[in-house]
C-alpha cells in the first residue's frame, strides 16, 4: 500500500484523474499505480441501438453538454463511487483538444458536479513524470491520430509538434475494407459466402477485436517487402509468405475466415509513406529537425511512445527500425547529426502512461491546489485559461508582474490567493 | 386500454436551471422550496456501498481501502459473471501417519456461465473456502511509489518557496540587512546563465538547498527493443487462447494477452445514491442503509404531494370539433384539497407545445382526502360534495373524474394540450411553534403547475 494513500496530511482527499480519450477513457485516483477502470468513451441512449461517442468535436454545445454530463455521472457513480463535490479533478488532455470541448467539459464539471477545482494536464508532459526525466520526445499513438511533441527540460516545445491521422481509426477503416473485400463467411446455411452478402458493414467493435487479437506489425525487412508487393503494379515483387488464416466466430452461427495476408498488411498503413512521405516514424524525425539544434541529441536518446495503438505486437521494434532506416535517407542524413536513438520503458502499459503521470502529479497535494482552476475563479471569470486563446484575462490579473516570472508556455495556470 | 396509463402522456413542467418536462412519477418535490425538482437539477451523492452478489454493506472507509471491491466475491475474468466456490475432496496424507490418506477438502473457483475455473490459470486449490484467494500485485508499484516521493519532495520545496515569496513580498519595506533572515534572499534564486532552466514549473532541484534530498535514478532508455519471435509469423493462433480487448481492459495493471494469465478480480461494489436539492441543501431522497431493503429514510417524491392528472378516456378527435376528454385527479394527501384548473394565457412562455384549445371547468374542484381505512369502513356516510354533473363525471374516495373540452387546432399530427393546475399545499415544515390564535391557515401555500397532455393523433 502506498504511503500516501488515504487521507493526506491535511485531510484532503485524493484527487480524481480522468484521461478522456476518443476511444477509451482511463479514470482513477491520484497516487495509485493504475486506473480503476478503462472503459470505452461512449454512452448508451435508451432509444438508439448503437452507443453514442462522447468525445465528438463537431456537435453543438447542448448535445455535448448532455453527453458529457451523463458520461461523467457514470464515471463517478458506477466506477469511482465517490462524491464529485469532495475531490479535485485532474483531466489529461491532448494539446490539440478544441477549446469548445474543453470549455464544455469545464462547465459540466463546475456547474453540474460542483467539483472544487480542475487541472488540465497535457498528456505528453505527464508521461515524463512516470520516468523521472525532464526531456524527451513523446509520441502518442492513439485512436484518431498520432501526435508527437518534444519536451525539453520540462517545457513542451510547442512549435515542433507534429500529427498525422494514422491511429486506431485508420487501421479499423483499412481492416474493414480488406475484410469486406477478401474474406468469406460460413453461416449456418451456406459455406464460403462473401462477407458483403451477409452483412453490409462490419460493426466497429468486431473490427477492433479482430485487430487486437490477430493483427501484428512485422519487422522492417518484412514490412518493406509487403509494401513493395502492394504498390507494385506489374506484380514482380513478391510478398513474403503470409501468416496462417484465422477463423473468427462472429456469433453463434457465423464464422468469418480472416485470410492470412490481412493480418500483417493492415498495420502497414502506419508506416507506408504516402505522397507526402510521412509516416508515424517520420513524425519523430520531422519534429526533431524542427527542434533547436542543441536539444536534438538529448531528445533523440529519450524517446517515449504512449497510446493504445503502440501496444500492437511488434510496433515498438518496427518503429525503432524505421527511424534508424529513415535517418540514413538523404532527406534526414544531412539535417540530423545525431544517429543514436533510445527508447524508454515506462512503468505502465502504454495506454495508461499518460494517466499514470497525471496520477503522480495529482498526488502532490501541496501544489495541486495552486495550479488548478478553482471553482471561485471559474465563477468569477467564466472561463478557463487556454494556451491558444488570446482573449484570456491578462497575466497581471493572475500573477503580480515583476515579483515572480510569468509562467512559461503550456503550464497549468494557478490562482494566487 | 392499458396504453392510457402511460405516464409519458402527462408531463409536468419543472423550472430548474433548464426547464424540462417529465411525468410526475419521475419527479421529486422539495418541501422547503415548495417546488418540483427533477433528477437533473438535484445533486447526487454517494450514500453507501454494497456488494451486488453477497449484498453486504461496506463502510466507506473500508471501501476506500479495498479499492471499491468486495472481499469475498470474485468476477470471472472471461465473462464477468460472479464466480462460485466449489469444493472437491482430494486425498492427502495425514500429518501423523504418512501411509494412510484422508480426504481433505480443496476449494477452487468456477464460473457457472462460461465454465472457467481457477485451475485454468494455474491457481492452486485452497484449503479455506474464502479468504485464501489473492490478487496479483503490480510489479511497478515500488518504482511508482519512489517517483511520487521524489516529486512530493520537489512540490514541498515549491510550496515553501511560494510561501516564502509571499512573506518576502509583504515585507518589502524591511531594510536589506534583514534579508538574510528569510533564507537565501533573491540572488541565488535567480536563474544563472548556463544552469539548466528550472521548469516543469519549478519541479527541479535548485542548487545549494537542502542536503537531505531523495535522489531518484531517472529511467534508462534502451537501444534495442525486443523483436517478435521468429515463429510469430508462421504460428497459427488459437483464438480461445488470446484475450479480447474487453477482458484485457478489466485488468488495467496487467492487460494480459494470453488467457492463461487472466486472473480473477474481486467484484466491484455498487452504491446507493441520495439526492439533495441544490438550492436549500435539504435531502430529497435518502435510502436505507441496509442493502437488502428497498425502502427510503427520506422520500420526498412528487406523487406524494402533488395531485396527479391521468387521462382516462379520449374520444375521437377531429379537426376543429370540440370533444370531451375524461381526466382523473388523484389527491395524495390526507386533507381535503382544492384544485383549480386554469387555461394558459395568450403568450404564455411555457406554452410551446400545445396544438389544441382546451376549455377547463371554471369552478374550483374539491378532492377528498386520502383515507387508508375508507374501504374497510362501510358505515361511513359518503361525503356530499354537490358535484355539477357536467363537470364531474364520477367521484371515488380521493379520486375525481373531470371533463375537459378539447378542440384540435391543427389538421394533422399529435394533439397536445396544456393548462395550469393550482392547488393548495400545507407546508408542515415550519409549523413548530404553537399558534396563539389558533390560526390554522398559516403554512398553506398555493402552487401552480404547468401540465401538458398528449392525447394522440387527430383522426381524419
Amino acid at each position: 500500500m502506498p504511503l500516501y494513500e488515504g487521507l493526506g496530511s491535511g485531510g484532503e482527499k485524493t484527487a480524481v484523474v480522468i484521461d478522456l480519450g476518443e476511444a477509451f477513457t482511463k479514470c482513477g485516483f491520484a497516487g495509485e499505480t493504475g486506473p480503476r477502470c478503462i472503459i470505452p468513451s461512449e454512452i448508451k441512449k435508451p432509444d438508439v441501438a448503437k452507443p453514442v461517442k462522447v468525445v465528438q468535436y463537431n456537435i453543438n454545445t447542448e448535445e455535448l453538454y448532455s453527453y458529457l454530463k451523463e458520461f461523467i455521472h457514470m464515471l463517478y457513480f458506477r466506477h469511482l463511487l465517490v462524491n464529485p463535490r469532495d475531490r479535485r479533478v485532474v483531466i489529461i488532455e491532448s494539446v490539440l483538444c478544441p477549446s469548445h470541448f474543453r470549455d464544455t467539459l469545464t462547465k459540466v464539471l463546475f456547474k453540474h458536479f460542483e467539483v472544487p477545482s480542475v487541472l488540465f494536464a497535457p498528456s505528453h508532459l505527464m508521461s515524463l513524470l512516470t520516468l523521472g526525466i525532464n526531456s524527451a520526445m513523446v509520441l502518442d499513438c492513439g485512436y484518431a491520430e498520432s501526435l508527437v511533441l518534444p519536451i525539453y527540460e520540462g517545457i513542451p516545445i510547442l512549435s515542433c509538434w507534429g500529427s498525422l491521422p494514422l491511429g486506431g481509426k485508420a487501421i479499423h477503416k483499412e481492416l474493414e475494407y480488406q475484410l469486406l473485400e477478401q474474406c468469406t463467411v460460413d453461416t449456418g446455411l451456406a459455406k464460403g459466402q462473401s462477407l458483403p452478402s451477409v452483412m453490409g458493414s462490419v460493426p466497429e467493435d468486431i473490427v477492433e477485436d479482430i485487430k487486437v487479437r490477430t493483427c501484428f506489425v512485422s519487422d522492417l525487412q518484412r514490412g518493406l517487402k509487403i509494401q513493395a508487393a502492394k504498390f507494385n503494379i506489374d506484380g514482380s515483387a513478391e510478398r513474403p509468405s503470409p501468416p496462417p488464416d484465422v477463423d473468427y466466430p462472429l456469433d453463434g452461427e457465423k464464422i468469418l475466415h480472416v485470410v492470412g495476408p490481412i493480418r500483417d498488411s493492415v498495420v502497414e498503413i502506419l508506416f507506408e509513406q504516402d505522397n507526402e512521405e510521412t509516416s508515424v516514424a517520420t513524425l519523430i524525425l520531422d519534429s526533431l529537425i524542427q527542434c533547436p539544434i542543441d536539444t536534438r541529441k538529448q531528445l533523440a536518446e529519450n524517446l517515449v511512445v504512449i497510446g493504445g495503438t503502440a501496444m500492437l505486437p511488434g510496433f515498438l521494434h518496427r518503429l525503432m527500425a524505421e527511424i534508424r532506416y529513415l535517418v540514413e535517407k538523404p532527406k534526414y542524413k544531412e539535417a540530423l547529426a545525431t544517429k543514436t536513438f533510445r527508447i524508454h520503458t515506462p512503468p505502465a502499459k502504454p495506454n495508461c502512461v499518460a494517466w499514470l503521470g497525471g496520477a503522480i502529479f495529482g498526488a502532490l497535494q501541496d501544489i495541486l491546489g495552486s495550479r488548478s482552476v478553482s471553482k471561485e475563479y471559474y465563477s468569477q471569470t467564466g472561463r478557463i485559461p487556454d494556451w491558444c486563446c488570446l482573449n484570456n484575462p491578462p497575466l497581471e490579473v493572475m500573477f503580480d508582474v515583476g515579483k515572480a516570472p510569468p509562467p512559461l508556455m503550456k503550464r497549468a495556470f494557478s490562482t494566487e490567493k | 386500454m392499458a396504453s392510457l396509463l402511460q405516464s409519458e402522456r402527462v408531463l409536468y413542467l419543472v423550472r430548474g436551471e433548464k426547464e424540462m418536462r417529465a411525468p410526475l412519477s419521475q419527479l421529486y418535490f422539495c418541501r422547503y422550496c415548495s417546488e418540483l425538482r427533477s433528477l437533473e437539477c438535484v445533486s447526487h451523492e454517494v450514500d453507501s456501498h454494497y456488494c451486488p452478489s453477497c449484498l453486504e454493506n461496506m463502510p466507506s472507509a473500508e471501501a476506500k481501502l479495498k479499492k471499491n471491491r468486495c472481499a469475498n466475491c470474485f468476477d470471472c475474468p472471461c465473462c464477468m459473471h460472479t464466480l462460485s466456490t466449489r469444493a472437491t475432496s482430494i486425498p492427502a496424507p495425514l500429518p501423523d501417519d504418512p501411509a494412510k490418506t484422508t480426504m481433505k477438502k480443496a476449494y477452487y473457483l468456477a464460473c457457472g456461465f462460461c465454465r472457467w475455473t481457477s485451475r485454468d490459470v494455474g491457481m492452486a486449490d485452497k484449503s479455506v473456502a474464502s479468504g485464501g484467494w489473492q490478487e496479483p500485485e503490480n510489479p511497478h508499484t515500488q518504482r511508482i511509489n519512489k517517483l511520487v516521493e521524489y516529486y512530493q519532495q520537489l512540490a514541498q520545496k515549491e510550496k515553501i518557496e511560494r510561501d516564502r515569496k509571499k512573506l518576502v513580498r509583504r515585507r518589502n519595506y524591511m531594510p536589506l540587512a534583514f534579508s538574510d533572515k528569510y533564507g537565501l534572499g533573491t540572488r541565488l534564486q535567480r536563474q544563472r546563465p548556463g544552469a539548466p532552466i528550472s521548469a516543469l514549473a519549478g519541479l527541479s532541484l535548485k542548487e545549494g538547498e537542502d542536503q537531505k534530498e531523495i535522489k531518484i535514478e531517472p529511467a534508462d532508455a534502451v537501444e534495442e527493443v525486443e523483436p517478435l519471435p521468429e515463429d510469430y509469423y508462421t504460428r497459427p493462433i488459437n483464438l480461445t487462447e488470446v484475450t479480447t480487448l474487453r477482458q484485457r481492459l478489466l485488468q488495467p495493471d496487467f492487460q494480459p494477452i494470453c488467457a492463461s494469465q487472466l486472473y480473477p478480480r474481486h467484484k466491484h461494489l455498487l452504491i446507493k445514491r441520495s439526492l439533495r436539492c441544490r438550492r436549500c441543501e435539504h435531502n430529497l431522497s435518502k435510502p436505507e442503509f441496509n442493502p437488502t431493503s428497498i425502502k427510503f429514510k427520506i422520500q420526498l417524491v412528487a406523487v406524494n404531494y402533488i395531485p396527479e392528472v391521468r387521462i382516462m378516456s379520449i374520444p375521437n378527435l377531429r379537426y376543429m370539433k370540440e370533444s370531451q376528454v375524461l381526466l382523473t385527479l388523484t389527491n395524495p394527501v390526507e386533507n381535503i384539497t382544492h384544485v383549480t384548473l386554469l387555461e394558459c394565457e395568450e403568450g404564455d412562455p411555457d406554452n410551446i407545445n400545445s396544438t389544441a384549445k382546451v376549455a377547463v371547468p371554471p369552478k374550483e374542484l374539491i378532492l377528498a382526502g386520502k383515507d387508508a381505512a375508507a374501504e374497510y369502513d362501510e358505515l361511513a356516510e359518503p361525503q356530499d360534495f354537490q358535484d355539477d354533473p357536467d363537470v364531474i363525471a364520477f367521484r371515488k374516495a380521493n379520486k375525481v373524474g373531470v371533463f375537459i373540452k378539447v378542440t384540435p387546432q391543427k389538421e394533422e399530427g399529435e394533439v397536445t394540450v396544456s393548462f395550469k393546475m393550482k392547488h393548495e399545499f400545507k407546508n408542515l415544515t415550519g409549523l413548530i411553534r404553537p399558534s396563539e390564535e389558533g390560526d390554522h391557515t398559516s403554512g398553506v401555500v398555493w402552487l401552480t403547475h404547468h401540465v401538458e397532455l398528449s392525447l394522440g393523433p387527430v383522426l381524419p
